[in-house]
């Protein structure tokens, strides 16, 4: 029997009918697609809590190990697609084609699909444990990092500066009311330390713009650093479901142009901190 | 006195139960599905419950959706928000895809094994009421003051007393309590089945694919369902005792909640997936006429699957501050797991390969589960990479990437399953032209649904949020999520009208309607209370298979003169020798008791706990009293 292609003569189809049936299954491709061009598409959209729009360093270089791992999640992605729309165009049934060779199975191949992935996987490990330990340092001292306590409540977030007092020794605090906000004003380019706590039930503290999230859990305090390099205000919200109001436990997070600007911003507020607590 | 009147009613109740048996015992009428004993009717009993249970939470997906659909919207409150989520997964893990999973095992696992029920007949139907029971209590909850509204996850101390002072919690504890012992008896009973009651023959190796892993699955609910019962019962305590396990201010552990809780639902994923896995391992070779590709190494992938799911909780905690060394650790067994998961996937290519394809819905049904599948495998390799998880960790990239796995994954192949062996139990076809409409309604909708919900993730969308303002770049991808449901809405009606078009006038299917493989296709469809007429003495792996074709020496299957099926063996078969369990109330009754011990305690009503314990044991009594078979 002569052969085209793979096709057997006997039995080919018209090209135009090939097509149709492999632009069938291309449609499972649409998502892939969809994906693809929106990742691309995003990664500089300016919106409030976009993780692909990193302003400082934790989240960039969250962002940079998630396409570390991505990109090969995508290749793999594409080739067993195509490896499995090949092989149905190709292996379908046809009449009065010979019934197929019973294959068992193949050991090298399965020692090979076996290993393979496994060595790719085992590549990614070593970036992601220096990820998690550069992650996980606190700051030195010497760095002078701004200090701020995070603490978590249904349904608000409150902020705290212990390097920042008033007369009577109470730090500046910032608090949100209601589903207005709380404000996390930062310097910027200055190393941010979060102590981060919750006085009630578990919530989680996220700038998705600053960096990853973590939670804050009654009765420990969690410790999260985080960089902001560009001046501009960003979004944050809890992300552990706190109960009834959790979609309204958000928060703003304002980045100074200076240092400057966040201290005069810090003293107008803690004047005005004085003030209540003296009314 | 009191003594007599106890012996002369309750005598009057077993002589009662005792005249309903000899009518059940006749497979006529209600009452005989109510004391079935018969795997295959309780296996259908399981389907229908959980398919009433999968719209009960695809109308709570909906209305989710319904909700997310734009910016700042009131159709749900934030209460009733809350509840719907929390019911919605609750629902689809417990009530829907666990179940239906426990449908498939119980209708196919006896005929695959060649064996004429399972190992114990009446704990069988006992799981099944319990399942029920567990259910109808749990969504009870909504006449004592609204559904449980946690989480299907539960953290505490958000679900305790102090924070969350309603029923629901209660109801949501003991509910999935129930649920635990159900998921139990069944796996005890299944792990007994298949390793006792295989036929002749059958050893471990020529064992199909998916009762191989109903019997991983069965291992995996045995050792994890107790982490969450013993956590359910600290819960329970801190709540209706005033204990304090997770209560801070008295020295309790929130994180310990957690901890239970994933190392029970780790493994949980992989009791729901490698089910679905086995259905697809059965359906895959059928269509292509091919056998399984490397059988030996998707069995061993599917064990060690199991063994490393107890080994990666931690992945759904990496936020909570436990430090770099867990982290790490947990971070690399976590990228580990998804070896054996690609090893299957590659096996799945490799049966297709050089096959004679055949593109009936059970295959398209399958292969949408490849597709959709190895989508939630590789993102789930995204987020196992902790730091980049900091970022999408209860986002709804997570929420995407699930459900590419438990609907991608799990209903696609359940309804896989459900195409396939429709035939073998109701003696008629499904519709094909209606099978791949609903295919190809449901493949879009639910790309159409869950992609958008991976840039929402990206895009720092929080999940379980009732709603969200303008200008987060959300609102257009919510959208289309939205439409994309109601689309798998439709898929999910075009199935109901075919199953009612072929109750009506379906084409008739013959005993082996796809050229099958395995030994449920050797008997009639339905096939009889017996199952097996002889029991078969097993010669090879696929053994039906064998009995039809044999191979020329290019390794080409050759048809075997026909007849040469164990047709002839069902007409030597005489159904009055063969002895078969009588049918039994006691595992209803038994079953009974739990729902009422659980309002007992919700309720703080002891004399009702009482009551239910009685129940409980009168049904235990009877049960351990009366004959196997009369």
């Amino acid at each position: 029997m002569c052969k085209i292609r793979g096709w057997s003569c006997g039995e080919r189809r018209p090209t135009l009918q090939v097509l149709k049936s492999a632009a069938r299954y291309a449609r499972l491709l649409t998502p892939l697609l969809a994906v693809l061009l929106l990742t691309g598409c995003n990664v500089a959209i300016d919106t409030p809590q976009n993780t692909f729009a990193p302003v400082g360093e934790v989240a960039r270089d969250q962002r940079h190990l998630f396409f570390l791992a991505m990109w090969p999640a995508v290749v793999i992605l594409v080739l067993v697609w195509g490896a499995l729309l090949y092989i149905v165009v190709r292996y379908r049934h046809r009449p009065g084609a010979p019934a197929p060779k019973q294959v068992h199975g193949n050991q090298p191949l399965e020692i090979a699909w076996t290993l393979a992935p496994l060595a790719l996987l085992l590549g990614l490990a070593g970036p992601m444990i220096g990820m998690i330990i550069e992650q996980a340092d606190r700051p030195d001292p010497a760095e002078n990092p701004l200090q701020v306590r995070v603490i978590g409540q249904q349904w608000v977030w409150r902020f705290q500066y212990p390097q920042y007092t008033d007369s009577q020794g109470r730090p500046l605090e910032m608090v949100g009311r209601g589903t207005e906000p709380a404000e996390l004003h930062l310097p910027p380019n200055r190393k941010i330390d979060l102590a981060i706590e919750s006085i009630d039930v578990i919530h989680s503290f996220w700038a998705p713009r600053l960096g990853g999230k973590v939670d804050a859990i009654p009765g420990r305090v969690n410790h999260l650093w985080l960089i902001a390099e560009e001046p501009g205000e960003y979004g944050g919200q809890c992300a552990e479901f706190c109960g009834l109001a959790h979609a309204d436990m958000r928060m703003r997070v304002i980045v100074h142009d200076s240092q400057e600007s966040f201290d005069a911003w810090a003293r107008e507020q803690l004047a005005r901190q004085g003030q209540q607590a003296a009314r | 006195m009191a003594q007599t009147t106890f012996d002369g009613s309750s005598l009057g109740v077993l002589e009662a139960l005792r005249q309903l048996r000899q009518q059940a015992a006749t497979y006529r009428g209600i009452w005989s599905w109510i004391a079935t004993v018969d795997h295959k009717r309780i296996g259908i009993m399981y389907g229908v419950t959980a398919f009433l249970f999968f719209l009960a939470g695809g109308v709570e997906a909906l209305a989710i959706r319904l909700q997310l659909a734009r910016p700042g919207a009131q159709v749900l409150d934030q209460e009733v928000y809350n509840q719907m989520f929390t019911m919605h997964g609750t629902t689809m893990i417990f009530l829907v895809v666990m179940p239906l999973s426990a449908a498939f095992f119980n209708l196919i696992v006896p005929l695959q094994i060649g064996a004429r029920d399972v190992a114990f007949p009446r704990l069988n139907a006992f799981s099944y009421w319990t399942f029920l029971m567990g259910g109808l209590f749990l969504y009870s909850s909504i006449f004592f003051g609204g559904a449980p509204n946690g989480g299907w996850f539960g953290y505490a101390p958000l679900t305790e007393k102090a924070f969350n002072p309603g029923h629901g919690i209660d109801f949501w504890a003991l509910g999935l309590q129930i649920l635990g012992i159900s998921s139990l008896a069944s796996g005890f009973n299944f792990i007994v089945t298949i390793l006792n009651m295989r036929a002749p023959g059958m050893s471990l190796l020529r064992m199909p694919v998916f009762t191989w892993m109903t019997l991983v699955t069965s291992f995996l609910i045995i050792f994890a369902m107790p982490v969450l019962a013993v956590g359910l019962f600290q819960l329970s305590f801190d709540r209706l005792f005033g204990a304090n396990f997770f209560n801070p201010l008295k020295g309790g552990t929130p994180l310990l909640w957690q901890h239970l809780f994933w190392l029970f639902g780790h493994p949980e994923v992989y009791i729901l997936i490698l089910p679905a896995m086995g259905i697809v391992s059965e359906v895959l070779p059928t269509f292509a006429r091919k056998p399984l590709f490397g059988y030996p190494f998707v069995v061993f992938s599917g064990i060690a699957i199991a063994f490393m799911s107890f080994g990666v909780w931690v992945h759904h905690m990496y936020t909570t501050g436990l430090g770099p060394v867990a982290n790490s650790a947990f971070g690399v067994s976590t990228i580990l797991i998804a070896v054996p998961t690609g090893v299957k996937i590659f096996n799945w290519l490799g049966t297709l390969w050089g096959g004679d394809i055949r593109f009936k819905t059970p295959l398209l049904m399958a292969l949408g589960f490849i597709t959709m599948f190895v989508v939630g495998g590789l993102t789930g390799v995204t987020h196992s990479m902790v730091p980049s998880d900091y970022q999408q960790q209860d986002t709804y990239y997570v929420v995407a990437h699930f459900h590419q796995v438990l609907f991608g994954g799990a209903i696609f192949a359940l309804f896989a399953g459900i195409y396939y062996w429709f035939p073998k139990f109701t003696g008629k076809l499904l519709d094909e032209k209606l099978g791949q409409l609903h295919f190809w309604l449901m493949l879009i909708g639910f790309n159409v649904t869950f992609q958008p919900m991976m840039i929402l993730g990206l895009l720092g969308m929080p999940r379980r949020i009732q709603t969200y303002p303008t200008g987060m770049g959300w609102d257009l991808w919510n959208m289309i999520a939205t439409v994309g449901a109601f689309l798998i809405a439709l898929s999910v009606l075009v199935f109901i009208i075919n199953v009612i078009v072929t109750a009506r006038r379906g084409q008739r299917a013959g005993a082996d309607p796809w050229d099958g493989r395995t030994l449920e296709w050797s008997i009639p469809s339905p096939p009889p209370p017996y199952n097996f007429a002889r029991i078969p003495v097993v010669r090879a792996r696929d053994d039906f298979w064998h009995h039809k074709y044999r191979e020329d020496p290019s390794g080409r299957p050759v048809p075997v003169v026909a007849g040469g099926a164990n047709g002839h063996e069902e007409e030597e078969g005489h159904s009055e020798h063969i002895h078969m369990p009588s049918p039994s109330f006691f595992p209803l009754i038994a079953a009974l008791g739990f729902p009422i011990i659980a309002y007992g305690f919700v309720l703080a009503d002891y004399a009702l706990v009482a009551a239910g314990v009685v129940v409980l044991l009168f049904g235990i009594y009877g049960w351990a009293l009366e004959p196997a078979s009369e």
